[in-house]
């Protein structure tokens, strides 16, 4: 309690010799401590505040320049991009035109084979029309020869009695004694 | 078929009608049961038929050729059912009849005809055969309705063919 009666009582302005200026030493020592405080705020302070604002402008720089190859990435691949449609847009037409001509070709290729089968199956069905009617004609002819064999079997056999039997017989027996 | 099987079952045929004295009557009862056997489905199926006991089919064998034939021909043939090589009966046949005429120097002549002949005309049929091909012969005549008329004789490889069948096939082609 003594001490800060003291230092209260140090402190009182009704204790300094004026009111407004301290003392000749304060001055003295105040102004000597400022003008240290100066010396090392200019040697110490100052080289690192240009440092740090140095390194905050290279950086700023820095970000600046990544933004403007950032851009130019841009602009080139927007450039590449547009470039890359009117490829696709020139793939796609000629990709159309292929397949205009290929449906062209293939049409036309068609029509032909049409055409030439059609002709195919005509003359075929001419060939075997005529061959049906040729066909007809030896068929008709093998049927009447083989029903007239039928009627001549028919006609043998019913007039061959047993009589007729032994005729044949003997009449082998008698040519071939007979030396055929 | 092998061609040893029929000549073992010819061989052991042969000795056993020479045996019995009955080789005439048996290769002469052999050749009409195989031409029987040919020509009739109902006979062959029925000895083919694997499914009849082989008894049974012995019995068909046996009630076939009963008091017609010598029974050593029925003992045969009902031998040939029983060892299931009924199928052989044809070839064991000719080839009997090959050798037995072969033994009396004779050469097989098969004759077809649509019908039977009486024993006058085989006796001048074997003369006239023999007349013309220059050898004795053994006849086998064989009743077969297909050639319609006439006959058709066989002597080795000489075929001397005057059947109806023939002629109007002739005339069928000439159709």
């Amino acid at each position: 309690m003594n001490a800060l009666s003291v230092l209260l009582a140090a402190e009182d302005p009704s204790q300094s010799h004026h009111w407004l200026f301290p003392e000749i030493g304060e001055i003295i020592y105040g102004g000597i401590a400022s003008v240290a405080i100066f010396v090392l705020l200019y040697r110490v302070g100052w080289p690192m505040a240009k440092k740090a604002l140095e390194a905050r402008t290279a950086k700023v720089q820095k970000e600046l320049d990544e933004a403007a190859a950032a851009r130019r990435q841009a602009e080139t691949d927007a450039s590449n991009i547009r470039t890359a449609l009117g490829d696709v847009a020139s793939e796609r037409s000629r990709i159309l035109a292929e397949a205009d001509a290929q449906a062209a070709a293939l049409l036309n290729e068609g029509r032909a084979r049409i055409t030439a089968e059609v002709a195919e199956l005509e003359a075929r069905a001419n060939a075997e029309i005529d061959a049906a009617r040729s066909r007809s004609g030896d068929e008709l002819r093998a049927e009447i020869a083989r029903l007239s064999a039928v009627a001549t079997g028919d006609a043998v056999k019913s007039a061959l009695d047993d009589r007729t039997q032994q005729e044949l017989i003997d009449g082998f027996i008698s040519k071939v004694g007979a030396g055929r | 078929m092998s061609l040893t099987q029929v000549n073992s079952y010819v061989a052991a045929m042969f000795e056993v009608a020479v045996a019995n004295d009955a080789l005439a009557a048996v290769e002469d009862e052999m050749f009409r049961l195989a031409r029987a056997y040919e020509t009739n489905e109902t006979l062959r199926s029925s000895l083919e038929d694997s499914s009849l006991p082989v008894e049974r089919r012995q019995k068909i064998v046996e009630q076939l050729l009963g008091g017609k034939a010598h029974n050593v021909t029925v003992q045969l043939a009902s031998m040939l059912v029983g060892t299931g090589h009924v199928a052989l009966l044809p070839q064991v046949a000719d080839a009997l009849v090959k050798r037995a005429s072969s033994e009396k120097q004779l050469e097989v002549a098969e004759v077809r005809s649509a019908v039977a002949l009486n024993e006058a005309q085989k006796t001048r049929l074997a003369d006239a055969l023999a007349k013309a091909t220059g050898k004795r012969v053994n006849l086998k005549v064989v009743v077969d309705p297909s050639v319609i008329g006439g006959i058709v004789a066989t002597v080795g490889d000489e075929v001397i063919d005057d059947t109806v069948r023939t002629r109007l096939d002739q005339v069928k082609a000439r159709f």
